[in-house]
């Protein structure tokens, strides 16, 4: 039997960015961007469709006169993040 | 080899590379030590050297204060662990200056310097759990063995009351029971910070080793 998969969170880039969102409190987009290697609209474009779907939280600010973006993982987005790890599962016990 | 590179990320996170221990832990050894020997040879006044050692750690506590206010932040990534341990530093350090100010205003060293060895062992407990390291959590029940046992130094050390006896062998009594709880003092610190600071290095260097061969590919 196979779960459905969260088609949010079955995309390349926007699951590198909640595996990395998860391990942490909260992350700047310069991190985010450096660890996924994606490009800057790329990233942004991804990180807006996680935004809009509730599973992160974006924090815009500025930072001593330099515009600062903060993510950070939503409780609602910690238990999509554990389904989809779950339902995943059911695709590798398959013998 | 992005998952492995990750998972490597989230291990060196989980590992601390020691060396905070091991300063900390030695700087407050050689006093204790030199506090020791202070007494012994007759150098200067008695707490002498742990002036010496408040004004560095003031001083330094100074230093961090100003790197907070003025200058500027670079950590782009907040972690729970890395939130936990700062916050357990402020009330590590809050509360040694507490039971330092206690014994300023007449707790006997006898039971504030136990009091700090407790505190040494409950940062170590907290911290040994948090990075799932063992050797701290033994060393840190080590530790309260050790403050423990030091809170009956006056008990075996020339027992009974200082007041019935003349000044100047109260005194001398003092200085060596203050000797004791310095090598009391000295034993908590090496087995508490600088033999698990010493373990977490070597662990933390073969982990950056595996991660730089890896890093390389």
């Amino acid at each position: 039997m196979f779960n459905d998969l969260d088609p949010i969170l079955h995309s390349q880039l926007r699951l590198a960015v909640m595996s990395l969102l998860i391990s942490v409190k909260e992350a700047e987009f310069t991190f985010l961007r450096e660890k996924t290697n994606a490009t800057a609209g790329n990233l942004s474009v991804q990180i807006q469709k996680l935004k809009e779907a509730g599973y992160i939280d974006v924090i815009k600010q500025y930072k001593e006169n330099y515009p600062q973006t903060i993510c950070k993982i939503t409780p609602t987005g910690v238990n999509a993040f554990e389904l989809y790890v779950k339902n995943l599962q059911t695709y590798l016990s398959i013998k | 080899m992005i998952i492995q590179q990750m998972i490597l990320a989230a291990k060196r996170e989980q590992k601390d590379d020691g060396k905070g221990w091991i300063l900390w832990g030695w700087m407050l050894f050689i006093v204790s030590l030199l506090s020791w020997a202070n007494i012994e040879f007759n150098w200067y006044d008695t707490a002498f050297f742990w002036n010496v050692f408040g004004g560095a750690v003031a001083l330094y506590f100074i230093y961090c204060l100003g790197k907070v206010f003025f200058i500027r932040h670079t950590d782009r990534v907040k972690t729970y662990t890395g939130d936990l341990f700062e916050k357990l530093n402020s009330g590590f350090f809050i509360f040694l200056i507490l039971i330092n100010f206690s014994m300023n205003l007449g707790v006997p060293p006898s039971k504030g310097f136990m009091l700090l060895i407790g505190l040494y062992g409950f940062w170590i407990l907290i911290y040994g759990t948090a990075l799932n390291f063992r050797p701290s959590v033994i060393a840190a029940y080590i530790t309260w063995a050790i403050a423990f046992a030091g809170l009956f130094i006056d008990k075996f050390i020339h027992p009974g009351n200082l007041g019935d006896v003349p000044k100047n062998i109260a005194d001398a009594i003092s200085l060596e029971r203050f000797q004791w709880v310095m090598l009391f003092h000295a034993a908590a610190v090496l087995c508490g910070y600088i033999i698990p600071g010493h373990i977490a290095n070597k662990e933390f260097n073969k982990i950056n080793k595996k991660g730089n061969n890896i890093d390389n590919v």
